[in-house]
């Protein structure tokens, strides 16, 4: 069910493996009702379409990834740039999901999966607890099945009838907003010092008054995404509308040279399942495999942020599961099994302490502004006064932020224990 | 019985560049627009109704194959005439060739009647349904909001000015052009769109006759600019006319507080007063 990234790299999978397989989408085409930041990193496509790069529908290579801290009035940059990333086998591409998914789908129909549009799922059909089926909104809609991907996005309406998903879940969910501002391709090369298919990726901390999440930037052909993602619950308390959050990063110092004179093509919202390891539903049933957004597969870990990744990742194990399922009647429990052997849950039980940390109120309000300043102090030049020590400097910072040191040790350590 | 449903397949969300004036069509948005669909629905009525077939024909590129296989799983048949997809292509095929071009494609099957869209999404000239009835030698019924079946003969009601409809019986063999209005497409069957999703469309390969109109180029459409005098008079006078200041006029009528039926009274008295009613009309004495 869901012909995103999960559904077609599940679909995928099970044709190749000789399963019957059919692909639901409720949008037109595969990808036209899909949101995301901008960025896929394809690594995990290797093992089953050898060199994708050559085809994939890319905007640009990402060259060029910068981690932003930001206040109101500073901008602390560090940026990484690699001329290996913009060569085969590419590292990671920003694309539009409607070009993408529908690569991707076609890929699975060129397997042997049928696709069918325009079609939406509305409930699950079930003999004696077992899901043996869904039901659409067509005309004797009811497709049997011996096996039910539920790859239908973040607000699972699949699993949550089986209550595999909580009905709400703010806590655990963030809101990401984007606009696609419109550019001349040669203004973009010259505003971010990239050419031909190089691109940027700027994920950015600290541009969300105070409410816990980050932004970012990333470069398109013609088009650059500026955008933010926040926490759904501190959002709705701050009673801020995420459309101002946007305006305020574009008119911030340090973004606003990079978007001046663009036109917004384009305005786009979407939930976020952050809540990470600690927070994933049961991951099959009788009958039902749940993948990609819909079982929470997003890394949210500070400087990665991923998610299509995992989404296929979860779906090229969800595919091998249900054929084999299907096929010579497995125990679907191989599917947890499966993705515990690969990036998908090995990443994310790593990084389990990541998303906590990461939306700490320390991190998101005070940190900022105390590294801020400190690089501020340092690069200040005082004469006649002598230069202050960094120790001095980093005090002066802390006091000034409401931290304490010991708090920057805890912290400290608690990161090096997360990203060790 | 034959009943051809003359479709156009379009992107109904083409991005237009404003500068340029370029078109950027996306194939996979590909579809039929509400008055196309409803060509389509009514097409399928009348043939549940008189036990006809319906032959769902369009002219285009491959981007017509997705709205003909969802033609093709609520049972008609289909056929693609291959035409240019380019757009500037596209602008140099008049409505009087296409015309030509979609009656050879139907052979020596004369169709009972065809429901085709009052106009295209795109290029809305309105002028094939005339043209493919010329073509044909039949009568033509344009602009119909509503077409149904009542006992042996064909009824159909079409928009006219001030709001009134016109209802008409449409003797067969016939051109009706139908608004995107009264009727929407019934969705087809899970069971037969997974039967069509990966049906090959049949084509039909006929010659496009040759045009008159030749396209030498393709600009975005601008308003013509338009003549303004230069102002005349001195600034206190333009400033009087533009404000009307010093003029006398009618000054503005507080009625009331009156009940509901004395206020429309007051109302009806003023637009039959200044000419924007007539007594007649009204039906009501005014006094």
């Amino acid at each position: 069910m869901g012909a995103g990234p999960a559904g077609a790299a599940a679909a995928l999978t099970a044709a190749r493996a000789g399963a019957s397989v059919v692909l639901l989408e409720r949008g037109p085409f595969p990808g036209s009702k899909n949101v995301y930041g901008g960025v896929v990193y394809g690594r995990v496509l290797d093992e089953v379409l050898p060199r994708w790069w050559e085809e994939v529908p890319v905007q640009r290579w990402v060259t060029r990834r910068s981690t932003m801290v930001l206040t109101e009035t500073q901008a602390l940059t560090v940026d990484f740039r690699t001329v290996a990333w913009g060569e085969a086998p590419y590292n990671g591409c920003t694309t539009f999901r409607s070009d993408f998914d529908s690569w991707l789908a076609g890929k699975a129909v060129e397997a042997g999966a049928q696709l069918v549009t325009s079609t939406v799922a509305t409930g699950l059909i079930r003999e004696g607890g077992t899901v043996v089926g869904v039901r659409t909104d067509r005309p004797d809609g009811d497709l049997r099945a011996k096996v039910v991907i539920a790859a239908d996005g973040v607000n699972s309406f699949l699993a949550k009838e089986l209550g595999l998903l909580p009905s709400t879940d703010a806590a655990h969910l963030t809101l990401g907003v984007k606009e696609v501002l419109s550019l001349p391709r040669e203004v973009i090369d010259e505003r971010f010092g990239v050419r031909g298919d190089e691109g940027v990726d700027v994920e950015i901390l600290g541009c969300t008054r105070g409410i816990p999440g980050g932004g970012f930037v990333y470069t398109n052909k013609e088009t650059v995404s500026v955008g933010v993602v926040v926490s759904l619950e501190h959002l709705t308390a701050a009673k801020v509308r995420p459309e101002e959050l946007i305006a305020d990063l574009k008119a911030h110092p340090a973004i606003a040279p990079w978007v001046r004179g663009a036109e917004v093509k384009e305005y786009a919202a979407h939930l976020i399942p952050e809540g990470g390891y600690d927070h994933f539903p049961t991951l099959h049933a009788d009958g039902l495999l749940v993948a990609g957004d819909a079982a929470g597969m997003c890394l949210a870990a500070g400087i990665w942020l991923e998610g299509v990744n995992f989404a296929i990742g979860s779906g090229l194990a969800a595919g091998r599961a249900a054929a084999a399922a299907a096929q010579t009647g497995a125990d679907l429990a191989s599917y947890r099994k499966d993705l515990e052997s690969t990036f998908v849950l090995q990443d994310h039980k790593r990084l389990r302490k990541a998303p906590g940390l990461v939306l700490s109120p320390r991190v998101q309000g005070q940190y900022p502004g105390l590294i801020a300043d400190l690089v501020e102090g340092m690069f200040t030049v005082t004469n006649p006064t002598p230069k202050p020590g960094v120790v001095r400097l980093l005090r002066a910072a802390a006091n000034k932020h409401g931290v304490k040191l010991r708090h920057l040790a805890v912290d400290a350590l608690a990161g090096g224990r997360t990203f060790r | 019985m034959l009943i051809v449903a003359l479709l156009r397949c379009t992107d109904l969300r083409a991005e237009v560049d404003p500068l340029t004036g370029a078109v950027s069509r996306d194939p996979r948005t590909a579809s039929l627009s509400a008055a196309d669909a409803a060509a389509l629905e009514h097409a399928l009525r009348i043939a549940d109704t008189w036990g006809g077939r319906v032959l769902a024909l369009t002219a285009g590129g491959p981007e017509a194959d997705g709205p003909l296989r969802e033609a093709l799983a609520l049972g008609a048949e289909v056929r693609r005439v291959p035409l240019h997809s380019s757009y500037i292509e596209e602008l140099a095929v008049d409505e009087r060739s296409l015309a030509k071009l979609v009656v050879s494609a139907l052979g020596e099957n004369r169709p009972d009647l065809v429901l085709c869209a009052d106009r295209s999404a795109d290029r809305g000239t309105g002028a094939l349904p005339a043209f493919v009835a010329h073509e044909l030698g039949v009568v033509q019924a344009p602009g119909l909001v509503a077409l149904q079946v009542e006992g042996d003969q064909l009824v159909a009601e079409r928009r006219l000015d001030f709001g009134r409809r016109e209802r008409m019986r449409v003797p067969l063999p016939a051109v009706c052009s139908v608004e995107g209005a009264g009727v929407r497409l019934r969705r087809a069957s899970l069971p037969a769109s997974l039967a069509a999703a990966n049906a090959t469309i049949p084509l039909v390969d006929v010659a496009l006759p040759a045009s008159p109109v030749r396209v030498v180029q393709a600009r975005p459409t601008r308003p013509r600019p338009r003549h303004l005098p230069a102002p005349t008079g001195t600034s206190r006078e333009r400033l009087l006319a533009l404000t009307g200041a010093l003029l006398s006029h009618e000054p503005p009528t507080v009625v009331g507080p009156v009940g509901a039926a004395e206020a429309a009274d007051a109302l009806l008295d003023f637009l039959v007063r200044h000419g924007y009613l007539s007594e007649a009309r009204t039906g009501w004495a005014v006094p």
